[in-house]
């Protein structure tokens, strides 16, 4: 391999693991979801998307790190809303009715994104989009870098949540024993709505960090987005959100790596068999949650 | 006419697919591969009638035949994980075989031309039924003496020992592994007889549309295929028949008139089901989802939760 190929590699191989930020961010959301209440919503990736259109409403008046925060509100409200229509009055023993109501739910999403929009890519704006860093041989897109700090900060974020308030107490205490978090005066049903909110910020702020990164927000994300997510998850280890951010950050490099050499109608092809490799030697992903329910 | 005898050709192919899921459903595990193994049935019937001029029947038989040994193989690993890890592990098998297809060009020369998968453009002219002057009566009839025979070799399956042994593990895997049933046989057989099902849904399906691509096989179909048993309910078979008229027959043709709003109310109204009627449309008598809502609260179920996604 030339000298000039082996620079487009890695080149590549540092934007996939920065856009790899906003993969880390939607697995974190999956895992906290399934952490808290064992139940896969599959409606996550398609409520982020659809937080990252709700913020293209102020988009003509407001600078675009308001857009940025609507859309983290806008993700925090459609995932309460999630909780209370897709959850709450479901019964929880049934794992297959949840499924298919978040199902109903991504359905419903995605039409109310094609039907508000005409089917038609919407721009979304980008912060930093003219900046360009050298790093010796390569270049960084000043976007890109943009998109990957905001990740981190919101993960720091999380990381800070999750140990030192009271909320994030009682998200981990229920995530590792639902009855003696009861037992101890902390409310089931409000931990696990929380959880959909916190959840729904991060799930809104990688919306528009895909936007942001891509440059165009379309409801053809939805679909590929909650494959991401779902891949990210398991090969991260299903409830672990260290797990989930390095698995996002390896897949978005894998990905980008696969589509430098193979070509962008085979990528995924070569991801998911990544995915069936650890799989078979890690099937409990890169890190196994801590013990807890099962 | 037409138009009704095409849409109870689609209801029929579309039982089809619900009852291959219906069979995986029922030991407990959720599978999204079904799209994939209906792909792999319609690429390869259609390839054995349009490019090595096969009849239908060895064409379809074939084609059940593979996608039923490549369902056994993936049975095999998928017992290595359970639950939101299965549903993960199946969606990117079923999106490996679409991407596949994307990819396959593999064309052969015939009088009319070039005949075969073209990548993204799909694979065009398996035109075995109009070659054979089938008239669209004569289509319809065959599908629904499939629908009619596979039902009614599940229903007899369901009844034997075979059916027995898929119900206790779906109900509980550690509770059936302990009254001496071997969980491997029984997980592995669903998914061999559920992938053969979905391959022969997937010949009927290449040679009714003569036209197929890799956007047929999408995860939306592989959910619309676990979408009837769950709907439907899977105590009964007739379940899933019911939940494929309600959905191909009620929500997506009876709706056009609602034009735009048709696609919007299509989720709302699968929302509204599983809150009515958690189980599916045919199982335990009605209840109101506000009513008794603290009585599910998450604490004693957590257990029967978490064994499934």
């Amino acid at each position: 391999m030339a000298w000039i190929d082996f620079l487009d590699l890695v080149q590549s191989l540092m934007d996939g693991v920065m856009f790899g930020a906003t993969y880390a961010l939607i697995g974190i959301g999956f895992t906290l979801i399934f952490g808290v209440m064992h139940k896969i919503n599959l409606s996550y990736a398609a409520a982020s998307v659809g937080a990252a259109y709700l913020s293209l409403l102020i988009v003509s008046v407001a600078p675009t790190p308001l857009v940025y925060l609507l859309a983290a509100v806008c993700g925090g409200l459609l995932g309460a809303l999630i909780y209370f229509v897709c959850f709450k009055f479901l019964p929880l023993n049934q794992a297959l009715a949840t499924l298919m109501s978040t199902v109903g739910m991504l359905l419903v999403l995605e039409e109310a994104i094609v039907h508000a929009t005409a089917g038609m890519p919407q721009n979304y704006p980008a912060l930093f989009a003219d900046k360009v860093f050298n790093l010796g041989p390569f270049i960084v897109r000043g976007d890109l870098l943009f998109v990957f700090g905001l990740g981190c900060a919101v993960m720091v974020g999380l990381k800070f949540m999750l140990e030192k308030t009271r909320l994030g107490l009682a998200t981990r205490a229920v995530a590792q024993q639902p009855i003696a978090a009861q037992i101890c005066g902390m409310s089931v049903d409000q931990t696990n709505a929380s959880t959909f909110v916190i959840a729904g910020l991060l799930g809104g702020t990688a919306g528009a960090m895909t936007g942001a990164a891509i440059g165009v927000l379309s409801p053809l994300l939805t679909l590929p987005l909650t494959v991401k997510g779902l891949v990210v998850t398991v090969i991260g280890g299903l409830g672990s959100i260290p797990g989930a951010i390095l698995a996002g950050l390896i897949v978005g490099g894998a990905e980008s790596l696969f589509q430098f050499v193979r070509g962008v109608s085979e990528r995924d092809i070569y991801v998911m068999l990544m995915l069936f490799v650890f799989l078979v030697f890690r099937p409990n992903g890169l890190f196994a949650a801590p013990g807890g329910r099962d | 006419m037409d138009f009704y005898i095409g849409l109870l050709q689609v209801i029929g192919v579309h039982t089809l697919l619900g009852l291959s899921a219906w069979c995986i459903l029922h030991t407990g595990q959720v599978s999204l591969a079904q799209g994939g193994f209906f792909a792999i049935g319609a690429y390869t019937a259609g390839m054995l009638t349009a490019m090595a001029g096969w009849s239908l029947g060895p064409s379809l038989f074939i084609a059940a035949l593979i996608a039923s040994l490549i369902a056994i193989a993936i049975g095999f690993p998928a017992l290595r994980v359970k639950g939101l890890m299965l549903v993960v592990a199946t969606t990117a098998f079923a999106e490996i075989v679409r991407l596949v297809f994307f990819n396959l060009k593999w064309q052969v020369q015939t009088p009319n031309g070039p005949i075969g998968p073209d990548g993204g453009l799909g694979f065009g002219g398996i035109r075995y039924f109009p070659a054979n002057a089938w008239s669209g009566l004569e289509i319809l009839t065959l599908i629904w003496c499939l629908v009619a025979g596979v039902m009614s070799v599940l229903w007899l399956l369901d009844r034997s020992r075979i059916g027995t042994l898929w119900r206790a593990v779906g109900e509980d895997e550690v509770a059936a592994q302990s009254a001496g049933i071997n969980l491997t046989a029984a997980k592995v057989s669903a998914f061999g007889i559920g992938g053969a099902i979905a391959g022969l849904a997937g010949g009927i399906f290449s040679h009714n549309t003569t036209h197929i691509e890799h956007g047929n096989f999408t995860i939306l179909l592989a959910t619309f295929a676990i979408a009837y048993p769950i709907i439907g309910g899977l105590k009964s078979l007739l379940g899933t028949l019911i939940a494929v008229i309600f959905i191909q027959g009620f929500l997506i043709e009876g709706l056009r008139f609602l034009g735009d709003w048709r696609s919007l109310l299509f989720g709302a109204m699968i929302l509204a089901i599983m809150l009515i009627r958690p189980t599916g449309l045919l199982s335990a008598p009605l209840r109101l989802p506000l009513f008794n809502s603290k009585k599910n609260a998450p604490i004693g179920n957590a257990k029967t939760g978490a064994h499934h996604a």
